[in-house]
């Protein structure tokens, strides 16, 4: 016979003003296997709590009800004080009686209250008389961890984890590390340089003695769960022995063969063996396999022969590399929204039309001009720029509905970066707001406004085209109602961030939500903001939506935190309401297998002694399940149930109506 | 049917959209039709049409199932697969006699309190007007 | 016909490509046809096939027939509408395409019930799936006997079990209850429905799962709703409209229109017909972000 105790709380007048707790205790004493029951003005103050762990000692309950608030609010604490008087956590029940009750049946005679009170406590007692004791789920963890993306945020995760003794993998797509702020030439409010304050941290990065660089790779298969993932990467042959490479660049010197530059966005050319710009980490050149004569026909070899330690191999292939990491970081990045979407700007077709970042390369000292600001058509210095804001952003027809948060600031940079480059020229913005949030954001765009002369104008850019040499841009400015035309040298265009192009194909493999931008989900966006849904794989950086440097940093030391904790224990304790599969009755028709969100369910083959296959199973893989329970209402034979949740349970409460 | 007769509805929800939202509407104070119980569940695709079956047999006059917007799931399709069974034993309710008024289906969010109020009020009413659910009692 | 069916079942089981064939022969007043599980060679002239094989022997294929299995890979004789269950069964990790060989006979119909047979096939003896078959040449096998059908199923179906779905929508909720619960206060929960439908696998049915018992056991008015409605859901995406459940049923409940319907529903809301291509996932597994929703308020 079970022994229940029910504990009605009056929560001060919050209950009892609307519900006879009193007449509540009473009724529900009579039902069969409840051996106490009592109510009292605070359960969940620390007298409350003793006087749960006292009954349960003395009553020796083997489950409890308390009707009180929301499980929401404290089944935690009922829980817990459960368990500290030897009671399994897991036969603890709520009867949510607050906000469902009291709070919402304004009924002062307290009758309606007290009748759905009763039987919202039955339901609860007969639920937890079949509930079973659980107890949590321990998973070994692998403690190291996978960064995807070697951008800033890729990289600080990386530092913190390597520097917290925790072995890092960093995967990269490119070359090198660095990602798009080794483009920039300075970075705002500071001004300072990009690659001074960069580059340090991609060298700490490839000598500390916790990090292991895989660049040119990509991830090609995830498997696994918290703690316990295999990832497969995909290392892209470099054609140059990472081994033997010394990085002295005589390949790069004798190469007679060039293409455009991918790192300076076709501003420049490159050798066809090439690093994609003079800090590179690693500092050892790839060669580009589908403009190179000698892999293509056989031709030339010029960088093999002049290498002294023979690190050029034009035989090498994709090789596949298994890693085996307890959590991943996520830092994918973000990319420019292709101009060519808008006609009217005349990207692509006026050379003198350029984006964002491209300005970035024209201002980098390490960039094709040197870092003076001279127009791609012809070389000439820009006495006028026309810097056009929100091209593709805040766009919903065209581009996109968001702001991507950090054009209005470097516009304002560039603006200040062509008048100290370029001291008679003139700098012209279009924009639509300016949103200049941050701390000593504000002053700056102030500064390019009043001090460095910047001519902002209002409103929005109807058509750009050539005239005599000239970049034509008409517009219109609706602060003094009248259509401006500029004659312009060259125009900048601030064009939408957006997700990484394959951000998706990446989703879908981790097993993360993401939007319809592709960019990555947060488990909350306020609260749990560099977590996923899926445990064990965090976020930091651009791949979530548009942000700075700053908040990029922050969270990939956020991140870092977060697995750092996670890797704090040497195992995980997992709530225990996950799915089980009844072996007896399992018709393997993988119904639950194919609808489980999460793939925690496998393929399981019992085998006899002789080794031949009797049958196939389902089987649930308890780190990996998250208790959701699609698969116990698809399986038709109903051979899975859920702990915590179980059919028994239900059917209980649902009879007890 | 007398007057005084008021429905008995059983709602299931899921915990992390429908029932907040619920708890929400009492943190709020608001006040809604006390003919409702709810049975939380972790998410709407737990939900088994036996659930709906069983409660009809108890005497339930209607029933609610409720849970996250598409898009929302705690658990990300829960509630997709959730509706393509609906869909099915929904049509299978219509057609073997009950009243669509009996058995309805919602999306309600942890924000949406008032629509969790209208909801139950309208059910409440609809219910109501659809009288005790006799011709289920009856099978015996 | 019979010869060529014949003759390839005594060479199947003479190469031991199959270790049974599952097939039909005649009673022995050679008045209705029967299964039979041939295992010798000489025994293949036992096979027969004509209109009243009207058995869907995939059942044999199932779990719940371990015997069968255990004779080795098995040879089905089978028609395009039997042929349907094996796909659903393939997709559903049952069987394996290997394990089995599908003799696919054309047809040109078989009886609604053997009863009803006398001597010749005519069109108002022949079952609605038949008026509409669009697999009278088998879709999916390893050898096919038979003359070739030439046979276009009308654009909508057609048929009395579609007239009377369309009868019943037609009817108030309270006439529709009274027409359903007439038919279901009948029911003696026998199972035999459950028995002859190879979709129904499971080695232990819900109903007989008692911790807890979520249907009731007896055969009273309230247990045989919750049993027939959730017999009918889980068939809902998966029922090929065999009918044998119907042809099944000694009380003669008319579970086509109740299966027929939720295939209609499968149809309309998930553009899905069962039984076509083992490699699709039945509906119930699966999700699509755009499914309607116009009834979720």
């Amino acid at each position: 016979m079970p022994r229940v105790g029910v504990f009605i709380c009056q929560c001060g007048n919050n209950i009892a003003s609307t519900v006879d707790t009193k007449k509540v205790a009473e009724e529900v004493a009579g039902l069969p296997g409840v051996v106490f029951t009592c109510d009292y003005k605070f359960m969940c103050s620390s007298p409350g709590q003793e006087m749960l762990k006292n009954a349960i000692k003395e009553h020796r309950l083997d489950s409890v009800v308390i009707s009180a608030c929301s499980p929401h609010m404290h089944e935690k604490t009922f829980r817990k004080a459960s368990e500290s008087a030897g009671l399994n956590p897991y036969r603890c029940e709520i009867a949510n009686i607050r906000e469902q009750c009291s709070w919402v049946h304004h009924d002062r005679t307290k009758k309606t209250g007290t009748i759905k009170s009763i039987d919202l406590t039955r339901m609860t007692i007969e639920r937890v008389k079949r509930s079973r004791s659980l107890t949590k789920i321990k998973i070994p963890i692998t403690k190291r961890a996978l960064v995807i993306g070697g951008g800033i945020a890729g990289i600080q995760s990386a530092l913190d984890m390597a520097d917290g003794g925790v072995e890092v993998i960093v995967v990269e797509r490119e070359p090198s590390i660095g990602g798009n702020m080794a483009r920039l030439s300075e970075t705002f409010p500071t001004m300072d340089c990009s690659q001074c304050i960069l580059t340090p941290k991609m060298v700490e990065a490839e000598l500390h003695e916790n990090i292991r660089l895989y660049t040119y790779s990509e991830v090609e298969r995830i498997d696994g769960y918290i703690g316990n993932f295999t990832v497969e990467i995909r290392k892209k042959a470099r054609y140059v022995d990472e081994e033997l490479c010394t990085g002295c660049g005589e390949c790069i010197e004798k190469c007679p063969f060039k293409s455009g530059s991918e790192f300076e966005l076709a501003l420049r050319n490159r050798k066809v063996i090439y690093t994609p710009f003079p800090q590179a980490v690693p500092n050892i050149p790839v060669i580009d396999a589908r403009n190179c004569p000698k892999i293509q026909k056989n031709k030339c070899g010029a960088c093999a022969i002049v290498c002294g330690p023979k690190a050029i191999d034009f035989s090498q292939k994709d090789r596949i590399v298994t890693e085996k990491v307890g959590a991943i970081v996520v830092a994918t990045g973000y990319e420019l929204m292709p101009n060519e979407r808008f006609g009217e700007y005349g990207y692509g077709r006026i050379k003198d039309v350029i984006n964002g970042l491209q300005f970035e390369r024209l201002a980098s000292s390490s960039g094709p001009t040197g870092g003076e600001i001279r127009r791609p058509s012809d070389g000439k210095v820009p006495k006028s720029v026309v810097f056009i804001q929100c091209v593709g952003s805040r766009d919903e027809k065209r581009g996109v509905p968001y702001c991507s948060k950090i054009c209005c600031m470097y516009t304002a940079k560039h603006t200040m970066l062509y008048k100290h480059k370029v001291h008679d020229g003139q700098a012209y913005v279009f924009y639509m707001d300016i949103r200049s949030g941050g701390k000593r954001y504000e002053e700056f765009v102030r500064r390019a406004i009043e001090h460095e002369g910047s001519m902002y104008l209002r409103g929005r850019v109807s058509r750009v085209y050539e005239r005599n040499g000239k970049v034509i841009v008409q517009g219109a400015d609706t602060l003094s109602g009248s259509q401006v035309e500029i004659e312009a040298d060259m125009v900048v265009l601030a064009t939408a961030i957006v997700a990484r192009s394959g951000a998706d194909t990446l989703a879908k493999k981790l097993g993360i939500g993401y939007d319809r931008y592709n960019f990555y989900n947060e488990y909350h966006p306020k609260l749990r903001p560099v977590e996923t849904t899926t445990a064990g794989i965090y976020l930091a950086g651009t791949c979530i939506g548009p942000m700075d440097i700053p908040d990029s940093v922050s969270q990939g030391s956020a991140a870092a935190s977060k697995v750092l904790s996670l890797f704090a224990g040497d195992e995980l304790a997992r709530e225990p309401q996950t799915a089980r599969v009844n072996t007896m009755t399992c018709n393997a028709c993988w119904d639950c297998l194919t609808a489980c969100p999460y793939s925690a369910i496998e393929r399981e083959e019992v085998k006899d002694r002789r080794g031949e296959t009797i049958r196939w199973l389902a089987r649930v893989n308890e780190g990996v399940c998250q208790g959701c329970g699609v698969c116990v209402a698809v399986c038709r034979s109903k051979s899975i149930d859920l702990n915590g949740y179980t059919d028994e349970e239900i059917y209980a409460a649902i009879n007890a109506f | 049917m007398s007057e005084n007769w008021e429905p008995r509805i059983m709602a299931f929800v899921c915990n992390w959209c429908t029932y907040a939202g619920a708890d929400l509407a009492g943190t709020s104070r608001m006040e809604y039709k006390p003919n409702v119980r709810i049975i939380r569940f972790p998410c709407t695709g737990r939900i088994d049409p036996l659930f709906i079956i069983k409660a009809f047999e108890n005497g339930a006059d209607g029933v609610l199932v409720s849970g996250c917007h598409p898009g929302d799931c705690h658990y990300t399709t829960g509630n997709y697969h959730a509706r393509r069974r609906w869909i099915g034993f929904k049509n299978l309710m219509e057609f073997v006699g009950i009243d669509t008024g009996r058995l309805h289906f919602s999306w309600v969010s942890a924000s949406e309190a008032g629509k969790w109020v209208d909801l139950i009020n309208r059910i409440t009413e609809e219910v109501k007007k659809l009288g005790p659910f006799l011709e289920y009692r009856r099978l015996k | 016909m019979e010869r060529e069916l014949r003759d390839t079942a005594r060479r199947l089981l003479e190469d031991k490509t199959v270790g049974v064939v599952v097939g039909y022969s005649w009673n022995r007043k050679k008045t209705r046809t029967t299964p039979v599980f041939v295992t010798k060679p000489e025994d293949a002239e036992r096979l027969i096939f004509n209109p009243l094989c009207v058995n869907n022997l995939s059942v044999y294929l199932t779990r719940k027939y371990p015997d069968v299995r255990a004779l080795g890979r098995i040879g089905i004789v089978a028609k395009g509408c039997d042929i349907r269950n094996i796909v659903v069964l393939m997709a559903e990790g049952q069987i394996q395409r290997e394990d089995i060989y599908i003799i696919g006979m054309t047809c040109s119909g078989v009886v609604y019930r053997q009863e009803l047979w006398e001597g010749e096939l005519k069109p108002e003896i022949m079952p609605t799936k038949c008026h509409n078959c669009d697999v009278r040449n088998p879709h999916l096998a390893d050898t096919v006997i038979g003359e070739r059908v030439s046979f276009t199923p009308p654009e909508t179906p057609q048929g009395v079990v579609f007239d009377r779905i369309r009868e019943i929508e037609g009817m108030s909720p309270s006439e529709r209850w009274e027409f359903w619960m007439g038919h279901f206060s009948r029911c003696i929960k026998c199972y035999a429905c459950r028995q002859v439908c190879s979709l129904c696998y499971c080695e232990r049915c819900i109903t007989d799962k008692n911790m807890p018992q979520w249907i009731e056991t007896s055969a009273h008015p309230r247990g045989n709703l919750a049993w027939n409605l959730i017999r009918a859901m889980h068939l809902f995406g998966r029922c090929t409209f065999c009918g044998e459940c119907e042809r099944a049923c000694p009380v003669n409940i008319p579970l086509n229109i109740l299966n027929q319907k939720l295939a209609m529903v499968a149809k309309e809301a998930f553009d899905y017909s069962s039984g076509y291509d083992p490699e699709v996932h039945p509906p119930l597994r699966v999700f699509d972000p755009e499914d309607r929703e116009d009834f979720i308020k």
